[in-house]
């Protein structure tokens, strides 16, 4: 995988989703705006979503990022348990 | 609860179309509601769009379709009821499924077609489906 800079929004969003799922193994955050920060896409992989249903993995999501959503017009959250 | 609120908070007590009770009624009107922005006939967001597409697919055209940009109360009064921050939202049976995304997943791993079973609902690709591809 090549190393690409990420934009501010990335960076942040990023940092915050690693201070509340500190048990994430993959964690990958997309601006899908073209940079514009207006729009994400979340991959997160953590133990954290284990036995959850998909909204309610979203919905963790959603609190971790609660502030940061505020700002945003819209994002896309994936969401997966890591292989045993 | 009760304190601070800030812009865009909940309104709390006012019985306007975007109380608890307003959207309560809402999600329980019909096994399917959706609340999107623009209309089935024209979505006015692609994800929308997507989710319209999706139930089209499956042969759902008989649902409750909500434009959340014809009523600002609405469009912060799903929100809230559903602590979930975007539209579109998915309801079947009074219960938040999610958005586009997650009903996405669920038309692609067969989960959609089992929830609207439960509905009494048969999927239209039940009946296109020839061979089962089960990997």
């Amino acid at each position: 995988r090549s190393f690409t800079s990420q934009t501010d929004g990335e960076a942040r969003v990023t940092r915050v989703l690693r201070e509340k799922f500190p048990r994430a193994s993959a964690i990958r955050v997309v601006d899908i705006s073209g940079g514009c920060g207006a729009m994400y896409e979340i991959h997160i992989e953590s133990e954290d979503f284990k036995e959850k249903r998909t909204v309610q993995q979203h919905q963790m999501v959603n609190q971790a990022l609660s502030e940061e959503i505020k700002s945003m017009h819209g994002l896309r959250i994936f969401t997966s348990t890591p292989k045993p | 609860a009760g304190g601070a609120e800030g812009g865009g908070a909940e309104g709390g007590g006012a019985a306007g179309s975007g109380s608890r009770e307003a959207v309560e009624r809402l999600v329980r009107a019909h096994p399917v509601v959706v609340f999107m922005k623009g209309s089935p006939a024209q979505p006015l967001c692609g994800f929308s769009n997507a989710v319209v597409q999706i139930l089209r697919l499956h042969g759902v055209e008989d649902y409750r379709a909500h434009d959340v940009l014809q009523d600002p109360d609405l469009r912060q009064g799903i929100k809230n009821y559903s602590n979930w921050p975007t539209i579109p939202q998915v309801y079947l049976n009074g219960e938040f499924v999610g958005g586009c995304d997650i009903l996405l997943q669920m038309h692609q791993n067969g989960d959609l077609v089992e929830e609207l079973k439960k509905l009494g609902i048969r999927s239209a690709l039940l009946d296109a489906k020839k061979d089962q591809d089960k990997k």
